[in-house]
């Protein structure tokens, strides 16, 4: 019996060099990968629900635009987390001060505890506002902390900082999100 | 480092399930307030979004993208032209400008330097003569120069072959 042939995953490294020779289905694939976790980043940092697509496409049209500037000490998604959080904060500035985190107003889901579905909402509404509230790299690194599971060497590379700085945002941004979600 | 800080940055990898809790570390977290917190801190922020996002048609995504990509190119490459344009077009109207100012300064330029020239160059036995003999003096340097040949032709056919072909090669150098 043949063992069957594996197939090598190309890396991020490999599809963004493979985009930039012109192959577009390298881009596609690295959507493919990454557009979901942006959207999540984006949403756990206050953007609205019906907002999310636009942010994410636009994050990822400066991310390739300088694809150039991804040089490989972090990440493929965490440069492009610390690229979303800019186009997050242009939004904000472009809004002029006004707060883009929203209060979702979602439906309950039909289940047998409505009561704990609606506790649970509510825990994450705050959650979100909180690390909204946060400064913008104790927000960054906390996300790619918890969201990416980062060192904190990597992260240091893509929010330009040291990881010793890094490891000290982490934890001021954890000791005010436990006193908010308590 | 203590229990705790240890603990706290095993939590990423553990809620990625890249990792699992020892049973030393278990034992901590059942018993520390702290940690506990922390840890359904983390495991909360980890599943931010994933309830309330539906995930992305990434196809759709990349298609925007690529055609948004492709535009921007498109775009950049139209503002590259017209850059072009408009710096040939500078270059053009400088080397014009140059040009006519150039014949303006020669045009002003040259009845100058006649000026200066009669200013400068002495001619003392002038000096004495009258107009009327001035006149005639600049008549006779006015006279075509064809009908005042220094040439004698009138002497050339008395030479042989040989003086002539001397004669020429002396005008030729």
């Amino acid at each position: 019996m043949s063992a069957s042939p594996v197939l090598e995953t190309p890396s991020d490294h490999a599809l963004a060099a493979a985009y930039r020779a012109g192959d577009e289905r390298a881009a596609a694939e690295l959507v493919r990968r990454h557009a979901p976790a942006v959207g999540r980043f984006l949403y756990s940092s206050g953007a609205a629900r019906d907002e999310i697509d636009d942010l994410v496409q636009e994050a990822l049209f400066r991310a390739f635009r300088r694809l150039d500037g991804w040089r490989g000490e972090a990440s493929f998604r965490s440069w492009l987390f610390a690229i979303a959080s800019n186009v997050l904060r242009d939004e904000y500035r472009r809004r002029k001060g006004r707060q883009v985190l929203s209060i979702e107003d979602r439906d309950l889901p039909d289940r047998a505890d409505p009561h704990a579905d609606l506790a649970a909402m509510e825990t994450e509404e705050r959650l979100r506002q909180g690390i909204a509230s946060l400064p913008r790299l104790q927000r960054e690194v906390f996300l790619l902390r918890t969201q990416q599971g980062g060192g904190y060497v990597e992260i240091a590379a893509a929010l330009g900082t040291t990881p010793g700085a890094a490891r000290v945002h982490y934890h001021h941004a954890v000791k005010r999100l436990k006193e908010l979600i308590r | 480092m203590n229990d705790c800080e240890r603990l706290s940055d095993r939590m990423p990898d553990v809620v990625l399930h890249r990792s699992e809790w020892t049973p030393e570390e278990a034992a901590h977290l059942a018993g520390c307030a702290e940690c506990l917190a922390e840890w359904e801190l983390v495991l909360a922020a980890r599943a931010l979004g994933e309830a309330a996002l539906t995930a992305p048609d990434s196809s759709a995504v990349s298609a925007a993208l690529l055609r948004r990509l492709a535009e921007d190119r498109a775009g950049r490459a139209r503002a590259r032209r017209a850059w072009w344009f408009a710096g040939a077009a500078a270059a053009a109207a400088a080397i014009l400008v140059a040009v006519m100012t150039g014949r303006d300064a020669a045009t002003v330029a040259a009845p100058q330097v006649v000026a200066e020239a009669e200013a400068l160059v002495p001619l003392p036995e002038l000096e004495g003569l009258e107009t009327a003999q001035l006149d005639t003096l600049l008549q006779s340097i006015d006279r075509p120069f064809a009908g005042t040949s220094t040439l004698d032709a009138s002497t050339l056919g008395e030479h042989e072959d040989g003086e002539l072909e001397q004669v020429f090669a002396a005008w030729e150098g």
